[in-house]
């Protein structure tokens, strides 16, 4: 958290704007928040379906199905997001809050225990797993197997990302057990769902299963370390959240908003608009949107009581991020923790992750955050 | 239009705004409030329709209502932050607002307003 440059801040600024080329593809990036939020909202004329090709970087070599609901416009799009809605929805119950705790609990002792630890790989990898678990009304043991993938969802080997067999397998494997013994988790919830009065497909289940695993793990992932930096180089913040606890959810959105894990996400242009021609993409990003000064005062700073604070780091129109509630619980959750155990944490090694393209590279998270912890007060 | 008066969470504050709720599937829901915004107002009362997913610091626009015409002067226009996020609403018109913006005082007992998230 320590560095959080804007890389975006002079092309915003200039008329010129900033395009990135992937593959030879040129993409315009729209830079300012209010142009980011209408174009979200305009899936007529910037549309999302477009399968593997909703990020910079296509996914053609990860995967051979499009990902459910995000890769679909409206009406398609809503139809397939009320498939898993409800599912969605229960950060919202008490229950669903106390597991969480129990759940954040349990790996802040964990950490504390170890002393010294890397807070990508000991921390926020298995905290992201185990309220995965939750989210997903599966047993929590499931976790265990999504943290020895690591922080990527794909596979990954010397020349890169592989056609995502282990997350295929993974997959396959549960919704075979969904379909002889079907509960209430996700994977019965698709065994079981229908679109338009049939039954989902195995690539429209895939697609849905796929978007669960790969959307919310490196950005939780990647905001959690985000958080443990900065309380690191902060040591007044926790007792400051312990006096103010109305201070956790304005700071959880300001945390959202600077770390912004996900820098941009595509669109394909139905017609020709300003910024690009049919049939070409542009860039709602998503990280630039949100320092923008027209909005955010100093935003390249860290302010936890920031408000207004009208980021869109989850994204924003009809494809906005399902796993919002659930991540902002979960972060709320943690700094609570935190606050209340009065958490003392020392940065000793930390190395940020960071994304380049040809026009612009980010620091997002940390790829190993070495840690050394204590907690003031248990938590019974 | 069904009327339902939920109960008081109160703290002993001698003046409570009164503030009625029209939900979109068509119930009056009239609380009573000591919450500093109409959204809190709203969520302590589990007002069908209204998330407030952001906490309350215009991102989200889950608290969006209609104010009733009765009381838009009172009750004021909406801040640049608030404009910039109504103006994309499917929803929007010259009497919204977002919950989360709008301060409860004594003068609002009374007030009306609809819920307009689209989410109930």
């Amino acid at each position: 958290m320590s560095a959080h440059p804007d890389p975006f801040r002079q092309a915003r600024a200039s008329s010129c704007g900033m395009t990135v080329h992937v593959d030879g593809e040129p993409i315009p990036l729209v830079l300012d928040l209010q142009g980011v939020r209408r174009a979200a909202k305009d899936w007529q004329a910037y549309s999302s379906a477009n399968p593997f090709h909703i990020t910079l970087q296509s996914e053609e070599a990860l995967r051979n199905f499009r990902q459910l609901p995000i890769e679909t416009d409206p009406p398609d799009h809503t139809d397939y997001r009320a498939i898993v809605e409800p599912l969605f929805r229960r950060p919202a119950q008490p229950d669903y809050a106390a597991r969480m705790r129990d759940i954040v609990r349990r790996t802040v002792d964990e950490a504390c225990a170890l002393g010294t630890l890397d807070g990508v790989l000991s921390f926020a990898l298995p905290l992201q797993s185990r309220a995965l678990a939750l989210l997903l009304n599966v047993p929590e043991s499931e976790a265990d197997e999504w943290i020895t993938w690591g922080i990527r969802a794909f596979d990954h080997d010397e020349q890169g990302p592989s056609k995502g067999a282990r997350l295929e397998n993974y997959i396959q494997r549960q919704l075979e057990h969904a379909a002889g013994t079907p509960g209430e988790d996700l994977f019965s919830i698709l065994h079981r769902a229908t679109f338009r009065g049939r039954p989902l497909t195995y690539e429209e289940k895939q697609g849905f299963a796929n978007l669960v695993f790969a959307g919310g793990r490196d950005t939780v992932i990647h905001t959690t370390t985000s958080i443990l930096a900065y309380i690191a180089e902060h040591p007044a913040f926790c007792p400051q959240l312990a006096a103010d606890p109305a201070l956790v959810p304005k700071a959880v959105e300001e945390f959202v908003r600077v770390v912004t894990p996900l820098t941009a996400i595509t669109r394909t242009c139905a017609a020709d608009t300003p910024h690009q021609s049919a049939g070409g993409r542009i860039g709602l990003c998503w990280a630039s949107a949100n320092r923008d000064d027209r909005f955010f005062k100093h935003a390249d700073r860290v302010q936890p009581d920031r408000a207004p604070n009208p980021h869109v780091a989850f994204g924003f129109g009809p494809h906005s991020c399902l796993g919002a509630s659930h991540t902002r619980l979960l972060l709320r959750t943690l700094l609570t923790q935190c606050a209340e155990r009065g958490l003392r944490i020392q940065t000793l090694e930390a190395i940020p992750n960071v994304e380049v393209f040809d026009t612009f590279s980010r620091p997002i998270g940390f790829s190993k955050l070495i840690q050394r912890w204590s907690a003031q007060q248990e938590i019974p | 239009m069904v009327f339902k008066w939920l109960p008081l969470n109160t703290t002993g504050r001698s003046i409570v705004p009164q503030i009625i709720f029209e939900t979109e599937d068509g119930q009056a829901l009239i609380v009573n409030t000591e919450a500093e915004h109409l959204m809190q107002a709203a969520l302590d009362h589990e007002i069908p329709g209204i998330e407030g997913a952001c906490g309350g610091v215009c991102s989200c626009a889950t608290c969006h209502v209609h104010i009733d015409p009765a009381w838009t002067e009172l009750v004021g226009p909406p801040n640049d932050f608030e404009a910039a996020l109504l103006e994309l609403e499917d929803q929007f018109k010259l009497c919204s607002r977002l919950g989360c913006q709008v301060k409860l005082t004594p003068e609002l007992d009374g007030l009306k307003v609809r819920v307009a998230t689209g989410a109930s």
